[in-house]
């Protein structure tokens, strides 16, 4: 089930009043029977893969919370980690390394192949199998106590709202607010409500008109000028930042409306003044994740500056493969990375100048320059093949020519969604002030407004979040 | 519980004003439009009553002169053809027109393929402006999705993402645009292809679509029901095929209904000239102007309209 469908607007309502008029002593049981059904809308059969991973994470959890001995404990993190990313590698890296392998071993003359599979990717696999995963390894550190209760393990895993696409949440947060009594709190509910409704706009209203554009461009490259090609990746940024960042707004603002507070995936990512900064405005659940899993668990920073950069190299990479099984995902991250390392090579003190207009000035070349720099990488994140990232490349570096418009009114509505983002991005960025935005009858009347946008303007045709591929 | 409620109805009433006062709005100014695609699907459903009709999507939009045709058949003809319509919204136009009166004659022009695309459910969404006002298309529209009537309770979702459309189609200026002027309905391409004559594409596999083979059928039976001489063509293409099973099928569904189906797609006359084509799937002008003089032969030629002006004149 899809947030942006017919179905969703009857189904969440539904789901919360009776959430409300349930006794709470039976809430995680109508939830988890919710979630299933809400997964189950796609292919029904993958749900026992959600299970299997619930399953496998729990019994591994209560060992370690049991066994004290330190080998055992480590045999059973272990085999928790090789079942939940086997499913993953079999359903999503099989046939990507497969085929690679293949493609190296023929450049050797060597033919051999193993068959392929072509498994139908599960929605959300590795947004849930990183959260099972995380809880696992939490359990190990101490980090947290194994919940014995399984059908709150359980909705902890398929929890609705993040299942799919995220926040990727950790048990520290989410598995303690399941244990209480959540009575209805109206602020909460208004601020949910209010995150639903900016979450669609960017959805209907910026990605998927974006995507109109973009895919247009994108899956015919070869035909289109430098200019052209600029702009539809321009487009691409603000897509795939508001199809995420409005899945993850809706998420959040739903899980909020039943009581629940999910972590912030998105802060306003295109106002960062370094790539580093960037990423830790951007899909912050995952960058965190690999941060607390990956990053220091292989050193982070307190080791040598060399080993240092490695560790920052080799944690894009990953993150870059957890995204997709293609070389360009894997190139996306590694870029990502190499960005970073290159930010701390040549790190600028802006304490330095002392004059506030050049400060600010300062300050914008820094955005400029970041969103630039994340617009090149983008390239090869949306490519259809790396090839096709590389003739891109090439194209807007020497493919003259005008702006291609196959329809203005796309075009136009598209530049004005972009537009509207930025100011509600700016206002929020810069904590503007504004008295009369205070007032509750304006607030009713903007958001009122934003409700009629997305009737009028509104993709309703749009389909699928980018991110569920993932 | 009880303020959030309060707080929600509030704001879904300022909605739903801004809501029927913006789509009344829109309403008025989509139906005001004097040139433009949307103008002319309002012609073919509401206005149009020329004795020959001719549907289809891009392919008989652009590929059929009702001019010629008045000429050489003396009737009068309007193309309904439109850009990316597939069967369902021929069916729903034929309904519409069967409404108001019943034609002379009718020319399909088949699209090539039962397919399944979800993007041409979506594409119906053309047709939402006239859910209101046409029964008859109901049936048709609904197949986007069975919520759509509900949907339907917002003024503004049938004239979604059509608000700078409705906006030219009503400014004077758009009646002189290019790919606006319109003889009957007929847009002329005036390009010139310049790519070698594709070599033989082998048959495709593709999902069959029961409910295009259905709409296409009700559309064979509803000109059967209201004795309305039918011809389907499927017209000239600039590339080579092995054999397609949706051409196969129609051709089929149009012998056992005795319509007469004339497929042009391995037509010399016009596979050995590129200079009649603007693309690989359409004629420019210069190619029109000999296909749509040929479709009227055929037609004379076949009696297909038997007591016809046609005749009348032939025999004076």
């Amino acid at each position: 089930m899809l947030f942006n469908s017919f179905t969703y607007l009857l189904f969440f309502p539904l789901v919360c009043i009776l959430y409300y008029v349930i006794t709470p002593k039976f809430r995680w049981l109508f939830l988890l029977i919710a979630s299933y059904y809400f997964y189950m809308n796609w292919q029904p059969i993958y749900a026992l893969l959600i299970f299997t991973s619930t399953v496998i994470t729990y019994l591994a959890a209560y060992k370690l919370d049991t066994v004290k001995n330190l080998k055992t404990r480590k045999i059973f993190l272990f085999a928790s980690l090789i079942l939940n990313f086997g499913i993953l590698f079999l359903f999503k890296y099989y046939d990507f390394f497969n085929n690679s392998v293949f493609e190296v071993m023929d450049y050797f003359g060597i033919r051999m192949k193993l068959p392929d599979f072509d498994l139908l990717l599960p929605v959300g696999i590795s947004f849930y199998t990183f959260q099972a995963v995380g809880y696992t390894i939490d359990v190990y550190r101490g980090q947290v106590a194994h919940e014995r209760h399984f059908g709150r393990y359980a909705l902890f895993v398929s929890f609705f709202p993040q299942l799919v696409a995220g926040p990727i949440e950790r048990a520290t947060n989410l598995l303690p607010q399941f244990r209480k009594r959540i009575a209805f709190d109206y602020q909460k509910a208004i601020e949910g409500t209010k995150l639903i409704i900016w979450g669609y706009f960017m959805k209907i209203v910026v990605a998927d008109r974006l995507a109109i554009y973009v895919n247009s461009i994108y899956n015919n490259a070869e035909n289109h000028s430098s200019t052209t090609l600029v702009v539809a990746t321009i487009f691409f940024a603000f897509q795939i930042y508001c199809d995420f960042g409005g899945y993850s707004n809706i998420a959040i603002g739903c899980a909020k409306i039943m009581g629940f507070d999910l972590m912030t995936n998105f802060r306003r990512p295109y106002f960062a003044r370094s790539v580093g900064e960037f990423w830790q405005r951007w899909h912050i659940s995952l960058s965190t994740w690999f941060k607390d899993y990956v990053y220091i668990p292989l050193g982070g920073n307190k080791v040598g500056k060399a080993r240092h950069y490695f560790n920052l190299f080799v944690t894009f990479l990953v993150s870059g493969l957890w995204h997709g099984a293609n070389w360009t995902f894997v190139i996306w991250g590694g870029l990502n990375g190499l960005y970073l390392i290159l930010g701390r090579l040549f790190r600028f003190d802006s304490k330095k100048i002392q004059n506030t207009n050049l400060r600010r000035f300062q300050a914008l070349l820094k955005i400029t320059t970041v969103f630039v720099l994340i617009c090149f990488s983008w390239i090869f994140f949306r490519a259809n093949s790396l090839g096709d990232a590389i003739l891109i490349i090439k194209r807007i570096f020497s493919a003259t020519g005008s702006l291609f418009i196959a329809d203005i009114g796309i075009f136009l509505y598209s530049n004005l969604a972009i537009f509207m983002l930025l100011l509600k991005d700016l206002i929020d960025e810069t904590n503007i002030r504004i008295p009369l935005a205070q007032h509750k009858w304006f607030q009713f009347l903007v958001y009122a407004s934003v409700v009629t946008i997305i009737l009028t303007i509104g993709v309703f045709d749009g389909g699928q979040f980018i991110y569920f591929q993932f | 519980m009880k303020r959030f409620i309060i707080v929600i109805l509030i704001g879904l009433s300022i909605v739903f004003v801004m809501d029927f006062i913006l789509g009344k709005t829109l309403r008025h100014f989509y139906f005001t439009q004097d040139s433009g695609l949307q103008h002319r699907t309002t012609v073919s459903i509401e206005k149009t009553e020329a004795d020959i009709l001719i549907f289809g999507a891009s392919k008989a939009n652009h590929h059929y002169d009702p001019r010629i045709l008045e000429d050489s058949l003396n009737m009068s003809a309007y193309n309904t053809g439109r850009d990316g319509q597939f069967v369902f919204y021929q069916t729903a136009l034929l309904k519409a027109a069967l409404k108001r009166y019943t034609p002379k004659l009718i020319i399909l022009d088949f699209i090539g393929t039962f397919a399944y695309d979800q993007h041409d459910y979506d594409r119906l969404s053309n047709l939402l402006p006239y859910y209101e006002d046409h029964p008859e298309l109901r049936d048709i529209i609904l197949l986007r999705s069975p919520f759509e009537k509900y949907k339907m309770i917002s003024q503004i979702y049938p004239y979604n993402s059509m608000l700078t459309t409705i906006a030219v189609g009503n400014l004077e200026f758009n009646k002189h645009r290019d790919f606006n002027i319109n003889y009957d309905g007929y847009v002329p391409l005036h390009g010139v292809y310049n790519k070698k004559l594709d070599s033989v594409r082998t048959s495709l596999t593709y999902e069959i679509d029961d409910n295009k083979i259905n709409a296409f059928e009700e559309f064979l039976t509803l000109t059967k029901q209201h004795d309305i001489p039918l011809v389907v063509i499927y017209s000239p293409i600039y590339y080579l095929y092995d054999r397609d099973f949706s051409i196969e099928l129609c051709s089929k569904l149009c012998q056992k209904n005795g319509i007469p189906f004339i497929d042009f797609s391995r037509d010399k006359e016009f596979l050995k000239d590129i200079n009649l084509y603007e693309d690989e799937s359409h004629l420019n002008q210069v190619g029109v102007e000999i296909f749509t003089k040929k479709v009227g032969r055929i037609i004379k030629q076949r009696g297909l309209l038997s007591n016809t002006a046609a005749d009348l004149k032939s025999t004076n």
